[in-house]
């Protein structure tokens, strides 16, 4: 009988996801073992022109991580998607938009602005910015379209399953890899990590959640066994989803939220808002108004990897005028 | 004048186009390397806290 076949793709994303496929080790042998993988950028050869050439859902696993920040992403998402049976969202940025979809707090023409023209490291005198269309002296050269809001895979096609972290970790991948290998995938729409929040996984010491004052990390060391937000730190943990092995909370690092919400929360960064605003002791306007101002940078804060999954979706600003 | 895709280009960290223009005797006319990729990380790191940075220019490249 012929091998499964198996995709991975990377979209908007740093390659990490790929990395922590790559992380377990012996195990990847396993499966090489167990499926073809028939695409996959960042280690084999193949071109965009050998998944076309594909029957449609001849695939049986797409494993793509990476946000949707671009038309060739948005095409190849919805390429793999007609040639695949299982789509997955595979890491924090197809899940929820991840680190990239904090550009949703600003737009194309604002990001080609400063990374173009004004950034100190460029030579570039006459203001080129990235252009769909460029007629050079041979023909024509072709950049897909930047565009103005970071989408998550799921607001681009369908996806039955959702494997959240940045990365996500070795043993949740092998997870979904046995799931595949013994037909034992859970039911299409689940999130394959715990249905616990972090908090609940979290072993450290929890009091009383009443705070009078947050800290930033230079302002405090925070004592490694006791409860991070008891502590005047922000952690995320409240409103995220578990699973993640508290990779950062036993580096002592309050969380950031990178398992995206929770079951039954819709907003992550609301449900924080929420978190922080039920266990803040204030009591004049003014101790109020102090407590508001602590929250150094709330957007990247409470929406650092969920942005383009939350009901905001983006900064309200007026749409890049133009194509690019 | 012909033109040959090579897309992406496979095998390392990022994204990667080449296009190859080749003249009437099939020699190589010219060639460009084309990134199709950005994300922005210029910008939108301004504004977030300096102690958070070290928690998200490491996705800037996670190879």
């Amino acid at each position: 009988m012929a091998k499964p076949k198996v995709a991975l793709y990377w979209a908007a994303a740093c390659g990490g996801c790929d990395v922590a496929v790559l992380d377990t080790n012996e195990k990847i042998l396993d499966i090489a073992n167990i499926a073809d993988i028939v695409f996959w950028p960042i280690a084999l050869d193949f071109k965009y022109h050998h998944v076309e050439a594909m029957e449609d859902k001849s695939i049986d696993l797409c494993l793509f991580n990476g946000a949707i920040r671009s038309s060739e992403q948005e095409k190849i998402a919805k390429l793999l998607r007609n040639k695949s049976k299982v789509m997955v969202a595979f890491g924090a940025c197809a899940c929820f938009g991840g680190i990239p979809a904090l550009g949703n707090l600003t737009n194309r023409a604002e990001i080609f602005q400063r990374v173009y023209i004004e950034a100190p490291s460029n030579a570039n005198a006459d203001g080129t910015v990235p252009q769909t269309s460029t007629k050079v002296t041979e023909g024509e050269l072709e950049l897909p379209e930047f565009f103005d809001t970071v989408s998550t895979l799921a607001q681009v096609v369908d996806v039955e399953y959702f494997v959240p972290g940045c990365p996500p970790p070795v043993d949740i991948i092998l997870k979904v890899v046995n799931a595949f290998a013994t037909d034992q995938l859970p039911p299409v729409g689940s999130v394959i990590a715990s249905d616990k929040t972090l908090c609940d996984e979290c072993d450290r010491v929890k009091e009383q959640k009443k705070i009078t004052k947050l800290y930033r990390p230079h302002e405090i060391i925070p004592d490694p066994k006791k409860c991070l937000l008891e502590q005047g730190v922000i952690c995320c943990g409240p409103a995220t989803r578990g699973g993640c092995g508290l990779r950062c909370i036993k580096a002592n690092m309050p969380c950031r939220g990178c398992f995206g919400p929770p079951p039954k929360v819709a907003d992550q960064g609301a449900a924080l808002v929420s978190v922080i605003a039920s266990i803040y002791q204030g009591n004049t306007e003014e101790e109020i108004a102090r407590m508001v101002e602590e929250v150094v940078d709330p957007a990247g804060t409470f929406y650092r990897f969920a942005l383009a999954d939350s009901m905001l979706k983006r900064k309200r600003m007026p749409p890049t005028e133009g194509r690019l | 004048m012909k033109k040959v895709t090579i897309d992406p280009i496979t095998r390392l960290e990022g994204h990667g186009k080449i296009e190859i223009f080749l003249n009437d005797e099939g020699d190589v006319a010219n060639a460009y390397l084309q990134i199709p990729e950005l994300r922005g990380f210029e910008k939108f790191c301004e504004g977030r806290p300096v102690e958070e940075m070290p928690r998200i220019v490491p996705r800037i490249c996670g190879v």
